[in-house]
């Protein structure tokens, strides 16, 4: 997966954001091993201590655990995955819905909007 | 964390030129730090003060606690913006040279890194071009195990491939302790891998920041804001 | 660290000498067989060998003075210079490996125009001959001033390398002067070349006006001592002191310049 990292941001908190989007994607299935800090620096073309940022902060957030010897690996807790991705989907959700409220559409459009827009893709 | 790199009240003129004018740094080890400013700001100036290249008008510089001399050099590692090697020696000649004057200097590293350029050891460095002799040079650099180093303008006019090739070879040989000083004037190639950034503008420092909290604080990139400093 | 810059000054600078060397042997082989088919038909070829072993001979010692120049100039005080001034290295060494390198070769081509001359007068015998006569004069020597003649022949020897160093110290200093120019730093090396050895100049005068207003005053080394051998061991030491003094003055002023005034652009 290609790292896509914008210029406007810190840097590492756009790596959390793309590894949890591996993490749920299953890139990285839950329990699995993960690279390197320097190898995923590298990989990402960043400096190794911004990916060693991010990775603490995903340590903080519960997703990933690090082990005295081994490196790092992807929590193998489900419920926490789970948690982490709806989260995520939480806060997508809370974005699209200030946009949408900012372009005037109150709730009930939107849901309509949806629901026509979910059924046309099926 | 622990200062690697210190200069109070640097200056030095050429002749009636100021080209560094009262500088005052401190760069931690651990880092890669931008050295940033457009053509002729300072920057190089200040890098071969560091390298004893140049003799200061006035100031002190400290690599490690100590003034440049034969212990810095021995920690140091210094790319050039010109290249410096001379032209009989093959490539594994000057490998030798290297192990033979620098104790920190990994051969096995630089024939790897040849490996993967495919540039054979038995080259001259005569026949070869600009381009490869440039990297042959970033190579013997980065092969060197050294806590302090000095890149001075090396993405400066190659290629897109080339210069991906060089942050690449930056980023896989830096290891946790050592700092990497970068100058360049191209800030959009290189600030993704950039901890910290040092502007330099008419010999004078503008601003030192990390690149985190330009990007959180003023929601810019580094680029960017180079513009808006820099504006013409 | 001087061992390992030696090496390298060899290195770089035999690559230079060996094959000039070699030809001007090979050369003068060639001359002495042409010419001693002594037959019209091979006059042409051997006055041409000649005339290539001349034009080599001269070239060999431009060479020896232009290299002794560059390999300063350019090792040190060009591009080249980034790389030797970012080795782990005092600046006095740099100085020390170029200056012995130099005088190496300095003598090492003395000795092949010596021994290329030998081949092209070589006549059957002649080695003999030459054997012979070193020997006479060896006796003689040695029947003159005793055993001390090695010591007098070392000190000779010596004498002459203070004074080669010295030409080449002076070299040196000037082109470290010159780089104290931020402009025109060639001419203002020929400047400062003129004015070192107008310098010295001076100072010797100075030395033998010393001398004689001693020599006035009485002082002589007759009174000092009345042994021969003393006597002529003072006066060669004296003889040391006064050219060495030059010599360390030019070499104070390169390694200064190099050490605390440099600014490689």
């Amino acid at each position: 997966m290609p790292w896509d990292l914008k210029s406007d941001r810190p840097i590492y908190t756009q790596l959390v954001e793309q590894i949890k989007l591996m993490v749920f994607s299953g890139t990285y299935p839950p329990g699995s091993k993960l690279p390197s800090v320097r190898d995923m620096a590298q990989e990402a073309a960043v400096n190794p201590n911004t990916m060693q940022r991010a990775l603490a902060k995903l340590e903080e957030d519960g997703l990933i655990i690090t082990h005295r010897t081994s490196g790092r690996s992807i929590t193998e807790d489900a419920s926490m995955i789970e948690l982490a991705k709806t989260k995520l989907a939480r806060d997508q959700i809370f974005e699209f819905l200030e946009k949408m409220r900012l372009m005037g559409f109150d709730q009930k459009e939107i849901l309509t909007i949806i629901t026509t827009m979910a059924k046309e893709l099926k | 964390m622990s200062t690697i790199f210190e200069c109070s009240g640097l200056t030095k003129k050429f002749g009636s030129k100021t080209a560094l004018s009262g500088v005052d740094l401190k760069i931690e080890r651990g880092q890669i730090v931008g050295l940033l400013g457009p053509n002729g700001s300072g920057k190089s100036t200040l890098i071969k003060l560091a390298n004893e290249l140049l003799t200061p008008t006035s100031g002190k510089i400290l690599i490690g606690g100590q003034q440049p001399g034969i212990e810095t050099k021995k920690i140091v590692s210094y790319l050039p913006e010109r290249t410096y090697l001379n032209d009989w020696m093959r490539v594994q000649q000057i490998i030798e040279f290297f192990s033979d004057f620098y104790d920190n200097f990994k051969p096995e590293k630089a024939y790897d890194m040849l490996k993967r350029l495919n540039i054979s050891p038995n080259d001259r460095l005569k026949t070869m071009s600009k381009g490869t002799k440039e990297k042959v040079q970033l190579i013997l650099v980065m092969s060197r195990e050294a806590e302090l180093y000095f890149l001075d303008e090396p993405i400066g006019g190659v290629d897109p491939a080339a210069r991906d090739y060089i942050l690449e070879t930056i980023l896989s040989n830096y290891n946790e302790n050592a700092t990497v000083i970068i100058s360049s004037h191209l800030i959009s190639d290189i600030e993704k891998i950039l901890d910290y950034v040092i502007f330099l503008n008419q010999g004078k420092v503008v601003l030192t920041s990390t690149v985190d909290d330009i990007r959180d604080a003023k929601g810019k990139s580094v680029d960017l804001l180079f513009r808006e400093v820099f504006k013409c | 660290m001087l061992i390992k810059l030696l090496k390298y000054e060899v290195k770089a600078t035999g690559r230079l000498f060996l094959p000039i060397f070699l030809s001007l042997l090979v050369l003068a082989a060639i001359n002495k067989i042409l010419s001693a088919f002594n037959h019209p038909t091979w006059t042409t070829p051997a006055v041409i060998t000649m005339i290539i072993y001349s034009i080599i001979m001269a070239g060999m010692f431009v060479m020896t003075f232009t290299v002794m120049i560059q390999r300063f100039h350019k090792n040190l005080l060009t591009d080249e210079g980034y790389l030797m001034y970012t080795l782990p290295v005092k600046s006095w060494q740099h100085i020390i490996s170029k200056l012995l390198v130099s005088l190496m070769w300095i003598i090492a081509s003395a000795l092949t125009a010596m021994l290329s001359t030998e081949i092209i007068a070589y006549k059957p015998g002649t080695l003999g001959k030459i054997l012979q006569a070193l020997a006479t004069i060896h006796n003689q020597i040695i029947g003159n001033f005793g055993l001390s003649a090695y010591l007098l022949l070392l000190e000779m020897i010596l004498g002459g390398l203070i004074t080669l160093a010295s030409g080449i110290l002076i070299v040196y200093a000037s082109i470290a002067i010159g780089h104290l120019f931020t402009r025109h730093k060639i001419l203002s090396s020929f400047g400062a070349f003129i004015g070192l050895t107008t310098l010295s100049q001076i100072y010797l005068v100075l030395v033998f006006q010393i001398t004689r207003i001693a020599h006035f005053a009485n002082f002589s080394l007759y009174n000092i001592t009345s042994n021969e051998f003393v006597r002529s061991e003072l006066i060669f030491a004296s003889g040391f002191i006064l050219i060495a003094i030059p010599c360390a003055a030019y070499f104070a002023v390169t390694n200064y310049i190099l050490s605390r005034r440099l600014n490689l652009e």
